[in-house]
């Protein structure tokens, strides 16, 4: 497959666009950039970025691709296939020996490991704003950096306060209580909940991933308060439709349905809860200009500007050191800075997670489809 | 002397010219054939469906190995004792077999009467009315249906509102089996209705007079002429509804609530969630194969209906 490459021409748009990558050069070359771009080979009129959607990529859009649009003239195009869905048609791509479908992918850190074990990830070590992250970019259990992680989160245990009426939910074990039998929801593979529920049911972290019968007799004493299964849009509905009192969800779901209006709080209970990481990465089979731009926008999207405005929009921490907390989050469980707030947050490896994950996603099922 | 162009008009000979680039294309000597080039289109498409379906038999056959996200190259059955050996897979294959048994008993149930009525009305308006709330959710896709019902059904939906209105607190009446199974018979009715229809129409109303003349009470006319009349209409209608429901993946998935999948929701969750095509394909014949058994005992038992065009088994 050939993609259409950007022709200039004397156009007045023409001129604008190329007065508005004046601009967006000059700020580069500020952001230490600007000697990526010296030797560029030939740009593509487009970029695809896979995303999700909502205000997952209205935050991607106006912190990094808008900003890379000015700076270079490509413009970018978000495709916002699941990532689920996207995984089978790159690898396909990959083993075909074809284009794949999008440049960049926007992805978890757990299913862009998958993809990076199997071999069709570009290596992006050579990024040259790489040097300035923190150690949280970097893939734990992979060679290289196959995937460069670009932020952390947290499952945190989000709730509506007029059902906690003593105050937030000091464990999960509180969620037992049977006043929120039906009232509960978690997503639908567990993910999220099997850390904590490890640490709630008697078990050690330690133990992950051989010996998780504490989390099972947790998930099963859940089970018996009916939970609900879902995805982020379905817990975003559900706490707005009054369906549900309390979630285990990602706190960007949380935060974004309190921006719509619903009164919601969240809290890291003594369990603790789990933390985990997204990143970007590049399917291989791309033509060398086009894996150029790619990596660029990966380069881009990893500077300090870009990085406070994308991750403002989500209210989550970076992989760049002195990022300002939006205001609601300061000092905020959800948003950890300092080693002593991740004291709570449990962070398994990627690889742990990808090698148990269809076995602790067939026993979750189990239980909760029994 | 050559006819006028009166007597031998211009569209005659212009298809003389056809026939003719017809029978160099296609010589007549080849006529016998002629059904079977018809015919290849369907079986073109079928053949790719096989190819499919036998990609599958062999996907089915490799296992993931977690190092390296790759499938074996060795063959083995491991995924089939996978799908059979963990308990969760036998419980959702039961729940969707029980479900399209109940959804196709329920819908054809409310089937018959609705189709029954819209093709022996004597009003024309009723007949219009009942035809376009059966079609109109034809315009509306499975999903939105789905979503609907999230709205009127829900915690603060309208059946709730009403609840409230004689006192009764706010019912659960979403994200369960019953729900899931009353979002299918809902979805599916039309197509039952729009089956049954031809065999309704087909029985003559001079042989229910002649029942009833005979002395025979609307019940017995019903029993004993109407419902094998409409047998070849109600097997049809069955086949269609047991084979969409036993496959379907967005009712259960939007009105279960994540806690009633169907085998299709188990397929995608292999494919798309754990990466593991080995075992969705596995999981994928294991519904092919159910699904041609269950179509299978109903041929056996009742022949193919209105799938037959016409032709009863006897």
């Amino acid at each position: 497959m050939t993609r259409h490459i950007q022709r200039p021409s004397l156009s007045r748009r023409a001129v604008l666009r190329g007065g508005v990558a004046f601009g967006g050069a000059a700020l580069l070359a500020q952001l230490g950039a600007g000697r990526a771009f010296a030797a560029e080979p030939e740009k593509p009129a487009e970029l695809i970025v896979r995303a999700w959607g909502g205000s997952w990529v209205d935050a991607l859009k106006a912190g990094v691709s808008d900003p890379f649009t000015a700076a270079t003239g490509i413009t970018i195009r978000h495709d916002l296939t699941e990532d689920n869905e996207i995984q089978p048609k790159i690898w396909a791509a990959a083993e075909q020996k074809r284009v794949p479908p999008i440049h960049i992918n926007w992805d978890t850190t757990t299913n862009a490991t998958k993809s990076a074990l199997r071999g069709v990830a570009e290596d992006l070590s050579d990024l040259s704003n790489l040097a300035g992250t923190t150690d949280l970019a970097k893939p734990v259990g992979l060679e290289g950096y196959p995937i460069v992680n670009t932020y952390g989160y947290v499952y945190v245990l989000a709730y509506r306060p007029e059902a906690f009426p003593d105050g937030a939910p000091k464990s999960w074990k509180d969620l037992l209580d049977p006043k929120f039998k039906g009232r509960i929801a978690l997503y639908n593979d567990g993910i999220g909940f099997h850390f904590p529920a490890q640490v709630a049911g008697g078990g050690k972290l330690e133990d992950i991933p051989a010996n998780m019968d504490a989390c099972w007799a947790f998930v099963e004493q859940m089970k018996a308060q009916e939970p609900l299964l879902g995805e982020d849009p379905d817990f975003t509905t559900w706490f707005q439709n009054g369906e549900i009192d309390a979630a285990c969800t990602i706190s960007t779901n949380a935060r974004e349905a309190r921006k719509n209006g619903v009164n919601i709080a969240w809290t890291v209970p003594e369990e603790g809860c789990k933390f985990d990481t997204d990143g970007l990465w590049i399917p291989v089979g791309l033509p060398e200009n086009e894996l150029y731009w790619a990596k660029q926008y990966i380069n881009f999207a990893l500077t300090k500007d870009a990085q406070q405005v994308w991750l403002d929009g989500l209210g989550l921490p970076g992989v760049v050191p002195g990022l300002t907390p939006p205001a609601d989050l300061v000092d905020d469980a959800s948003y950890p800075t300092k080693p002593a707030d991740f004291e709570h947050l449990i962070r398994i490896s990627a690889q742990v997670q990808v090698e148990n994950e269809s076995e602790w996603f067939a026993k979750f099922k189990a239980i909760m489809q029994g | 002397m050559r006819p006028s162009r009166a007597e031998y008009p211009y569209r005659w000979r212009l298809m003389d010219r056809l026939e003719a680039a017809a029978d160099r294309l296609f010589p007549r000597r080849w006529s016998r054939w002629t059904g079977w080039l018809m015919l290849a289109p369907a079986l073109l498409l079928v053949a790719v469906l096989l190819i499919g379906l036998v990609q599958i038999a062999d996907a089915s056959l490799h296992t993931l190995d977690r190092k390296t996200f790759r499938t074996s190259a060795a063959y083995s059955l491991d995924n089939y004792r996978a799908a059979l050996d963990q308990g969760v897979y036998l419980a959702v294959l039961w729940r969707s077999v029980l479900g399209a048994a109940i959804v196709t008993l329920l819908t054809l149930l409310l089937a018959f009467p609705y189709g029954y009525v819209m093709v022996r009305t004597r009003s024309s308006n009723l007949r219009k009315l009942l035809l376009i709330a059966l079609f109109l959710p034809f315009f509306i896709g499975q999903v939105v249906r789905a979503y609907g019902w999230l709205i009127i059904l829900g915690n603060g939906g309208l059946v709730n509102d009403l609840l409230g209105l004689v006192g009764v607190p706010p019912q659960r009446l979403l994200f369960n089996y019953p729900a899931v199974l009353f979002g299918l018979v809902q979805y599916m009715l039309p197509f039952a209705v729009l089956m049954l229809a031809p065999a309704l129409t087909a029985i003559p109303e001079e042989t229910e007079a002649a029942a009833g003349s005979l002395g025979a009470n609307w019940l017995r006319t019903l029993w004993h002429v109407v419902l094998p009349m409409a047998r070849p209409g109600l097997v049809g209608a069955g086949l269609v509804v047991v084979s969409l429901t036993l496959t379907d993946f967005a009712m259960p998935a939007i009105l279960g609530g994540g806690g009633q999948d169907f085998i299709a929701n188990a397929i995608y969750d292999q494919f798309f969630r754990t990466s593991d095509q080995g075992l969705g394909a596995a999981l994928t014949l294991l519904l092919v194969g159910i699904g041609s058994l269950v179509v299978g005992a109903v041929f056996t038992a009742f022949g193919a209906g209105t799938l037959a065009m016409g032709r009863a088994r006897t």
